[in-house]
């Protein structure tokens, strides 16, 4: 049809907040016809204030709140906070605490990127995908039960070490778990990451060089696969990271697929990585005595880890009492999906808008807090 | 040790920069508020392109906001971290989108809790709150306890 009178219809169309689409997340995407002309970013659908609610609370009860601030990431969110208590009131966590708490971190990030893997499935409708990556996802969700108590809240980690040690056949059963997520490999290589279905949608979409991923505050995966090594784990390594051998995964292209690509090359490099821990760590103590009402000295702390998503921070000021004064939340997750999201969107096909979205894996509750 | 940053703000900047602390690998400083975008415009051509985070703190009993500008440098795998103070009464500050554009959500969200005007921000909307008519829900002042009490006895 040939119609000169037909103009082209520019209409406003919503991408979430409901939770199937984008998690509690919404966009408005400004569009002519087929194609996105803008997009702006609506967060708040998950904001508790945590930043303030933890200045009522003293440190051991913040553990228990910092698991919240992210459910698809918790080991990380913990990780950051019990580091920042523990600099800023100088205390060191035994040997075998450290490992335990990098062996939980990489399980953590294996547990994400597993849940990224069927949310991005089910995004460009490859729905086995999906069922396959939440089936394992299961797996590692009953070792947290084991091993920490908690399936999705673990609050496992705690100034001055660990909860609990890990005994018995604990190291068996992770062991165990990471020999059947090896053996899906190729599994999870048929059904998503090299099926025809997912690599056209993804290839060559949403592209970003690493000059702009730095400029928007882009890191993790998203700026990796823009071909920059960066990750918290190597340049300021905690816990027991120095003492393992790191392969940190980059790709060239910095699109969708290269992204997907990074975190698929991360679940078998912390595969091994949590092998090489369990091989290493040493017997003794799991925690120093930290009490419930400790009071921290006066002063500021930055402690940045690395997250499945990205570099996470937690800044803390203390003024001498058994709260913090002030705690500061920086999530990977919201330069991902308030600055990176609407940068790449601006100029695609309406239908990249899922695949773009899902690429950067942002979690609605890390960018509100 | 990032000495030569120490050396390069001294030398510029004199006694506008105070409490410089040195890390193994980070620096730690205080900006008075007519250097502090100047200062933070050094350092990101001395390599820190990465703004990690742009933090508030306040400091009810001085009457004085702190903001805090978290920065990260890939090349120099180094951290500088430079704070500056603004009066509690009507803040407002610089905005550093000019630096690094991904700062305009951090300034956002600082406008939002703490109520500071960044000047040059093109968008200072809402990020979280919906109708929110109450002072800056951050600051010290504000009892978030308090607020819960009256605002869900008050739905009963």
């Amino acid at each position: 049809m040939n119609n000169p009178e037909e103009k082209e219809i520019t209409f406003v169309m919503p991408f979430g907040p409901q939770h199937p689409a984008s998690g509690h997340f919404n966009a408005m995407i400004t569009c002519a016809g087929e194609n996105v002309v803008d997009l702006k970013a609506y967060p708040g659908y998950l904001h508790r204030g945590f930043e303030k609610l933890m200045e009522y609370r003293t440190h051991v009860q913040n553990t228990m709140l910092s698991d919240r601030v992210c459910i698809l990431d918790p080991f990380s969110n913990e990780m950051a906070y019990v580091h920042a208590a523990e600099i800023s009131s100088g205390v060191e966590a035994p040997e075998r605490a450290k490992y335990i708490r990098a062996i939980m971190a990489e399980l953590g990030r294996i547990l994400s990127h597993l849940t990224w893997i069927g949310i991005m499935s089910s995004a460009l409708g490859l729905e086995s995908g999906a069922k396959i990556a939440w089936g394992d996802r299961e797996k590692i969700i009953r070792l947290n039960e084991v091993i920490t108590g908690g399936r999705l809240y673990p609050c496992y980690f705690m100034p001055g070490g660990v909860r609990d040690d890990i005994t018995g056949d604990m190291a068996g059963e992770i062991s165990r778990v990471l020999d059947t997520l090896e053996d899906k490999g190729k599994l999870y290589d048929d059904f998503v990451f090299f099926n025809t279905t997912f690599t056209t949608r993804t290839n060559g979409i949403g592209v970003i060089n690493a000059e702009d991923a730095v400029a928007l505050g882009a890191t993790g995966p998203t700026l990796r696969a823009t071909g920059m090594g960066s990750d918290v784990r190597k340049d300021e390594p905690y816990d027991a990271y120095p003492c393992v051998d790191l392969e940190i995964v980059t790709m060239e292209k910095g699109d969708a697929y290269s992204r997907s690509m990074v975190r698929r090359g991360e679940i078998a490099a912390s595969i091994s990585l949590i092998r090489q821990l369990l091989q290493k760590m040493p017997a003794g103590d799991f925690k120093v005595k930290w009490p419930m009402t400790k009071k921290v000295p006066p002063g500021e702390t930055y402690f940045c880890c690395e997250a499945a998503r990205g570099e996470l921070c937690f800044h803390m000021v203390s003024d001498g009492t058994d709260k913090p004064y002030r705690v500061k939340i920086r999530g990977p997750s919201f330069s991902l999906a308030l600055a990176v999201f609407p940068y790449l969107s601006r100029g695609v096909q309406i239908a990249d808008i899922p695949a773009i979205y899902w690429s950067l894996d942002p979690c609605p509750a890390d960018m509100d807090r | 040790m990032p000495e030569d940053i120490a050396a390069a703000l001294a030398s510029r900047f004199g006694e506008s920069v105070s409490d410089l602390i040195l890390g193994e690998r980070s620096i730690l400083f205080k900006a008075e508020k007519d250097a502090f975008h100047e200062a933070l415009s050094l350092l990101k051509t001395l390599g820190f392109e990465h703004l990690s985070d742009v933090s508030v703190v306040d400091y009810m009993s001085e009457g004085e906001f702190e903001v805090v500008y978290h920065l990260w440098s890939h090349a120099r795998k180094e951290r500088a971290t430079q704070k500056v103070r603004i009066p509690r009464e009507s803040p407002a500050i610089d905005s550093v989108v000019d630096l690094w554009p991904g700062a305009q959500i951090h300034e956002r969200e600082a406008h939002e809790l703490f109520g500071i005007r960044f000047e040059g921000n093109p968008d200072l909307s809402p990020l979280f709150l919906e109708d929110w008519k109450e002072i800056p829900p951050f600051r010290k002042d504000f009892d978030t306890r308090a607020y819960v009490k009256k605002r869900y006895e008050a739905d009963e």
